[in-house]
C-alpha cells in the first residue's frame, strides 16, 4: 500500500466540499467518499474532520439536515449551498493554479534559468 | 451560549452514528465485533472533546470562556464576601444617593408643573416702588382683563379667583374652596383629566353652564374615588353644578394661594354685593419672548389701567413677571445646590472606596495572577477574567443604586412636605442615573484592571516563590495613597458641612419661641355675603367688629375653652407686613420700618405673649381702633433704646385702606400712642431674627376674614365641632374655614422648619454613610496588607519587633495617607466653608463643631486601621513563618 499523504492547510474543506458537490452525504459518507477518491492515500483525522465541517457550515456553503441513513438511523446529511457551490469552483481554481505553479518550479533544471 | 445542550446533542448524535457506521464496516472487513467498537470510538475520540471542538469550530468558544470567567469571578467574589458586599455597598450608596438627588432637583427645581409649557408661565405681580416689600395681588376687571389678553407677547390668558363656598348635602354645610377659571383653562394647562374633561370653551355659553370639575384630593376625600361621579350634582352656595370632570393627583392649582376643591368656569361667577367679578391673571408667554420684553410691553397696560382706577394702584409701581416655579427655588434651590455638591462628594468617595478595595485586593492576589500565567494563561486571559470580577461588582452595584434611588427620591418628599411644589412628581431622571451608573462603571473598570495591567506581566519566576509574596512589604502603593487621602478630605469636608447644616437645625429648635403654642387651635372665619340682610348688618366697621366679637363670646363660652384671641393675617411664626412707621420727635434719618400687626386686646393673653411694661387697649379701644399700638421688644430696642417706649407717638402711613371690602377706621394712619411693650415673637420665620413689630387692634382695617386663637383644655381638634355650632349660632351661615389646625401643627409644617430638618437629616445621612464608607474602606486596605504581610511580621517578631512597633507597621500608610487627606480637608473647608455659609445665609460650621468632627473622625480612623493591625500583632512568629 503506497504511504498516506498529509492534506495542507485548507485542502480538507476544499475536498469535502468536492465530495458533497455530488450529492448529499452523511459524514461518515463523507470521509468514505473522500478516501475513496484519493484511493486510500489520506489519512483523515476525524479530530480535524468534523470541526471543518462545523466551519463550512457556519460560513453557510454546506448545509446539514437530520434525515435517515441507508441502515434506518438518523444521520445527518450535508448539501452544498449556492454559495457554496460558488467556493468550490473559485477554490478548485486557486488549487489548481497553485499546484501548476508549484510544479513547474520543482520542475526546474539547473539549465533553464 | 444560546442552545448549548442543543448543539451539544447533536454534535454527540453525528458523532456515534459516525461510531457505529465505523464499527458496521470493520465487522464486516473482518475484525471481531469487540475489537471494532473499540477501533471506532478511539478513532472518533472523546465526546465532549468533539463538542468543544465544534463550539470552537462555530466561535462559541470566547462565550465559554466568558462564562467560565464569570463563574470563577463569582465563586471568588461569594469566597470574599466581604470584599464584595463593600464594593457593591460603596457603589450602591454612590449612584442611589446621586440619582436621587438630581432628579429631586430635576423635579422641584426644573420641572415642577404638569403643565404645557411650564416654563413660560409668569404670575404677574404689582411690586410698589415705594414699599417693594409689601406683597399685592394684581387683579383686572373683566373688560380689562380683555384688553390684557390681546397684548403681543402672550399665548394664552388664564384668570381665576379663588371663593370660599358652602357645600350642602352633608349634616352640617361644609366650605369648600372653588377655584373660578376662565374657559379656556383645559388649553391653557394642557393637563389630561383623570376622569371626564377639563372646563372647555363651550362653558361660557349662555352665561355660563354649571358645570364642574374637581380636584383629586376632593373627590377622594369627598366622594371616595368614586369613578361615577361624572354626571352627579353638587350644591355650592345654593346652586346646582353638574360634574364633568376629576383632575388627576398631580393637577393642585394654584399652590401658593390655596389648592382649589373644584374648579367652575368664570362665567358661572356671581355678582356679589361685595363687589363685581374680577380676576386674577396668569400668562404664558409666547416662545421666543423673553421676560423683560413681555414686560416692557404690559407695563405700558397696566400703568393705563392704573390711569382709569387710580385708587387701587400704588402710586409708583411696575408689574413684574415671576416664574411660577420661582417661589420655590427661593425657598429651596440653594439648598438643594448644595446637597447635590454633598452627593457628588458621597458618589465620589462610594467610587474611591470601590477602587482601593479593587487595587488593594489586585494586590494581595499578585500570587494567584503569577501563578495563572506560569500555567500558561495568556495575559491577555488574566485580564479579561480581572475585567469580569470588575464588571460584575460594578453591574451589581449599579442595578441596586438604582434600585436604592428611587427609594432615595421619594424621601424628602415625606420629611419636608411643605417645602415642595404640591404638584412636583419626582420621576428618576434617566440621563441622571445613567451618568452615575456610567461614572460608578467607569471607575469599576479602570481600577479593576490597574492591578491586572501592572501584575500580568511576565515576570514568573522569582515571584512564584511564595516567599517573595509573603515578604511583599510596603511597595510601591503611591495609587492606593493617594485614593486614602482624597477620601479621608472629600469625607471631612461633608462632615463639616452637614455639622453646619445641623448646627443651624438646632439653633432654631433651642430658640425660645415667644410664645406658647400648645393647645392652642387656629381657625378662620371667611364672611359669607350671599344672604344681602346679614351681609347689610356686618358692611360697616363696627357692625362687623361686633360681629366677630359676637363670634368671639360664644367661642370662649364653649365649654373647655380657656381664652379666644382674634388675630388678621398673623400667623406666627410669620406675621403682618412690613411697614414704614414715624415717631413723633425722632427725626428719620434713616429708613424707619416695622412688621405691622392686626390682633385683639386677647391675643396676648391666649397665646402667653409675655406684657414687660404699660398695659394692653382696653376693650373701648378695640373698638375704636384708633389712638393707640403695643409694641415689642425689637421695637423697643431699636428705636427706643435711651428711653421707654411707652407714651411715645408712632403713626403708620400707609395703613389705609384701598378696597371698598375693607373699611378702616377714621384715623387708621394717625398718631398713636403706645401703652406696652410685649415680649418677642418671630414674625419673619423660624430661625430668622425678630423684626420690630407693632401691633395695633384688628378693627382700624376691617377685613373681611379674621383668624381666632382658640386655647384649649387639652387636644384642641376635638372642640372643633362644639366651636363650629358656636359660631352657627350667631349667623346660620357662617361656617369656620377649612384648614382649622393647631397653631403646634403650623410650626411642625413651616417650610423653614421641615426644610432645616430636612437638610440635617438628608446632609447628617450622607456624612454618616461618607464617614461608613471610608472606614470600611480603610479597614479593608488594612486587613488585605496585614494578611499579604504575614511572613514579613512573623520574621520581624521573631527578631525582637515589640508588638506596638508591629501595630504601627501595619497601620502606618494607611494613617498617613488618612492623616494627610484630613489636613487637606481642613484647609478645603476653610477655603470653602466661608463661601457656602455666605451663599447658604447660614453660619459657618463652628470652632467646636469642627474639632468634635476632627476628634471623631480620628477615633474612627484609628479604630479602622488598629483593629486589623491588631491582628497583625497577635500573630504567632513560628506560624507566620510558615505561612502559605
Amino acid at each position: 500500500m503506497p504511504e498516506s499523504v498529509e492534506l495542507p492547510q485548507g485542502a480538507l474543506e476544499l475536498l469535502i466540499l468536492k465530495a458533497i458537490s455530488l450529492g448529499p452525504l452523511h459524514g461518515y459518507g463523507i470521509l468514505l467518499r473522500i478516501q475513496q477518491l484519493s484511493r486510500d492515500r489520506l489519512a483523515i483525522l476525524q479530530g480535524s474532520f468534523y470541526p471543518a465541517i462545523y466551519r463550512l457550515e457556519t460560513r453557510g456553503w454546506i448545509s446539514g439536515e437530520w434525515g435517515e441513513s441507508e441502515n434506518k438511523r438518523r444521520a445527518r446529511f450535508y448539501r452544498l449551498t449556492a454559495e457554496g457551490r460558488r467556493q468550490l469552483k473559485t477554490e478548485s481554481e486557486r488549487w489548481d493554479d497553485m499546484a501548476w505553479v508549484v510544479a513547474n518550479i520543482l520542475k526546474a533544471q539547473p539549465g533553464e534559468l | 451560549m444560546a442552545h448549548r445542550e442543543d448543539l451539544g446533542k447533536q454534535v454527540q448524535c453525528e458523532i456515534e452514528f459516525h461510531i457505529e457506521c465505523r464499527a458496521e464496516d470493520l465487522i464486516r472487513s473482518g475484525v471481531v465485533e469487540d475489537e471494532a467498537w473499540r477501533r471506532a470510538r478511539a478513532e472518533a475520540g472523546r465526546a465532549d472533546t468533539q463538542s468543544e471542538k465544534y463550539r470552537e469550530a462555530i466561535g462559541l468558544r470566547l462565550l465559554d470562556e466568558l462564562w467560565g470567567d464569570l463563574r470563577y469571578g463569582l465563586r471568588g467574589l461569594v469566597r470574599n464576601s466581604g470584599f464584595a458586599a463593600v464594593a457593591i455597598l460603596s457603589l450602591t450608596v454612590g449612584i442611589g444617593a446621586t440619582t436621587a438627588m438630581f432628579s429631586l432637583i430635576h423635579a422641584v427645581l426644573l420641572h415642577p408643573f404638569p403643565y404645557a409649557g411650564a416654563s413660560r408661565i409668569m404670575n404677574p405681580g404689582i411690586v410698589n416702588d415705594e414699599n417693594p416689600g409689601e406683597e399685592r395681588w394684581f387683579a383686572l376687571w373683566r373688560p380689562q382683563f380683555a384688553v390684557f389678553g390681546k397684548a403681543q407677547c402672550i399665548e394664552s390668558l388664564l384668570g381665576f379667583r379663588n371663593k370660599s363656598e358652602v357645600l350642602a348635602g352633608k349634616a352640617l354645610p361644609e366650605d369648600v374652596l372653588a377655584v373660578y377659571l376662565t374657559e379656556n383653562a383645559g388649553e391653557f394647562f394642557g393637563v389630561r383629566p383623570a376622569l371626564g374633561r377639563m372646563i372647555e370653551p363651550s362653558d361660557a355659553a349662555g352665561g355660563g353652564q354649571p358645570v364642574a370639575v374637581l380636584n383629586y384630593r376632593f373627590w377622594q376625600r369627598h366622594f371616595q374615588g368614586a369613578r361615577d361621579v361624572i354626571g352627579k350634582t353638587l350644591q355650592l352656595d345654593q346652586r346646582l353644578y353638574t360634574i364633568v370632570g376629576v383632575m388627576p393627583r398631580r393637577f393642585a392649582f394654584d399652590d401658593t394661594t390655596g389648592v382649589g376643591d373644584v374648579y367652575l368656569p368664570a362665567s358661572t361667577m356671581q355678582e356679589t354685593p361685595a363687589g363685581p367679578r374680577f380676576l386674577i391673571p396668569w400668562v404664558k408667554l409666547r416662545r421666543g419672548v423673553t421676560a423683560a420684553e413681555a414686560s416692557a410691553q404690559l407695563n405700558g397696560l397696566v400703568h393705563a389701567f392704573a390711569r382709569q382706577d387710580p385708587q387701587v394702584y400704588p402710586r409708583r409701581f411696575h408689574l413684574a413677571l415671576q416664574p411660577i416655579v420661582e417661589p420655590y427655588q427661593q425657598n429651596t434651590g440653594r439648598a438643594l445646590y448644595l446637597l447635590l455638591a454633598g452627593v457628588v462628594v458621597l458618589l465620589l468617595i462610594g467610587c474611591a472606596n470601590c477602587s482601593i478595595l479593587f487595587l488593594a485586593r489586585g494586590a494581595a492576589r499578585r500570587h494567584e495572577f503569577v501563578m495563572r500565567g506560569a500555567l500558561g494563561a495568556s495575559r491577555g486571559r488574566i485580564i479579561r477574567q480581572l475585567l469580569v470580577e470588575a464588571l460584575v461588582i460594578s453591574f451589581t452595584g449599579a442595578a441596586l443604586g438604582t434600585a436604592a434611588s428611587w427609594w432615595l427620591a421619594a424621601l424628602p418628599m415625606h420629611l419636608a412636605k411643605g417645602s415642595f411644589p404640591a404638584e412636583s412628581a419626582i420621576h428618576i431622571n434617566l440621563p441622571i442615573l445613567a451618568f452615575s451608573v456610567s461614572v460608578a462603571l467607569v471607575c469599576g473598570i479602570l481600577f479593576g484592571l490597574a492591578p491586572a495591567l501592572r501584575l500580568s506581566r511576565p515576570v514568573p519566576g522569582p515571584a512564584v516563590q511564595s516567599i517573595g509574596r509573603c515578604l511583599g512589604g510596603e511597595g510601591r502603593h503611591v495609587r492606593l495613597n493617594v485614593l486614602i487621602g482624597v477620601q479621608a478630605a472629600l469625607t471631612l469636608l461633608l462632615m463639616a458641612t452637614a455639622s453646619m447644616a445641623i448646627g443651624d437645625f438646632i439653633q432654631i429648635t433651642h430658640t425660645p419661641l415667644g410664645y406658647d403654642p400648645h393647645d392652642v387651635l387656629s381657625a378662620g372665619i371667611m364672611t359669607h355675603f350671599s344672604n344681602s340682610a346679614e351681609w347689610a348688618a356686618i358692611r360697616s366697621r363696627q357692625g362687623r367688629a361686633a360681629y366677630y366679637e359676637r363670634i368671639r363670646q360664644k367661642m370662649a363660652a364653649v365649654p373647655g375653652v380657656l381664652s379666644v384671641g382674634i388675630s388678621v393675617d398673623v400667623y406666627p411664626p410669620y406675621g403682618g407686613s412690613q411697614q414704614e412707621v414715624e415717631i413723633l420727635g425722632q427725626s428719620s434719618a434713616r429708613e424707619q420700618d416695622a412688621r405691622i400687626l392686626q390682633v385683639g386686646r386677647h391675643y396676648f393673653s391666649t397665646l402667653r405673649i409675655p406684657l414687660h411694661s404699660g398695659r394692653i387697649w382696653d376693650e373701648r379701644e378695640n373698638q375704636r381702633g384708633d389712638g393707640v399700638a403695643v409694641v415689642n421688644e425689637a421695637f423697643a430696642e431699636r428705636y427706643a433704646s435711651q428711653r421707654s417706649p411707652i407714651g411715645l407717638q408712632v403713626r403708620i402711613p400707609d395703613l389705609v385702606s384701598r378696597a371698598p371690602l375693607i373699611p378702616a377706621s377714621s384715623a387708621s394712619s394717625g398718631w398713636r400712642t403706645i401703652t406696652g411693650v410685649v415680649g418677642n415673637i418671630p414674625d419673619d420665620g423660624l430661625g430668622r431674627p425678630v423684626l420690630p413689630a407693632v401691633y395695633v387692634p384688628y378693627t382700624t382695617l376691617m377685613m373681611p376674614y379674621a383668624q381666632y386663637n382658640i386655647r384649649t383644655r387639652g387636644r384642641p381638634l376635638g372642640y372643633l365641632h362644639a366651636l363650629r355650632a358656636a359660631v352657627a349660632s350667631v349667623a346660620s351661615g357662617q361656617q369656620v374655614s377649612r384648614g382649622a389646625s393647631t397653631l403646634d401643627s403650623i410650626l411642625d409644617s413651616d417650610p423653614q422648619w421641615s426644610r432645616q430638618r430636612l437638610y440635617s437629616v438628608l446632609f447628617g445621612c450622607f456624612s454618616a454613610m461618607a464617614l461608613l464608607l471610608a472606614l470600611v474602606g480603610l479597614f479593608s486596605v488594612v486587613s488585605w496588607g496585614v494578611a499579604q504581610r504575614t511572613a514579613e511580621f512573623g520574621i520581624r517578631m521573631a527578631l525582637g519587633a515589640s508588638k506596638i512597633h508591629i501595630l504601627w507597621v501595619a497601620s502606618r500608610n494607611a494613617m498617613i495617607s488618612a492623616a494627610a487627606g484630613v489636613a487637606a480637608g481642613l484647609a478645603a473647608n476653610f477655603l470653602l466653608g466661608r463661601f457656602i455659609a455666605r451663599w447658604m445665609d447660614n453660619a459657618a460650621a463652628g470652632i467646636a463643631s469642627l474639632s468634635a468632627i476632627l476628634v471623631l473622625f480620628a477615633v474612627c480612623t484609628a479604630g479602622a486601621c488598629l483593629m486589623p493591625a491588631g491582628h497583625a500583632a497577635s500573630i504567632e512568629p513560628s506560624e507566620a513563618l510558615r505561612c502559605e
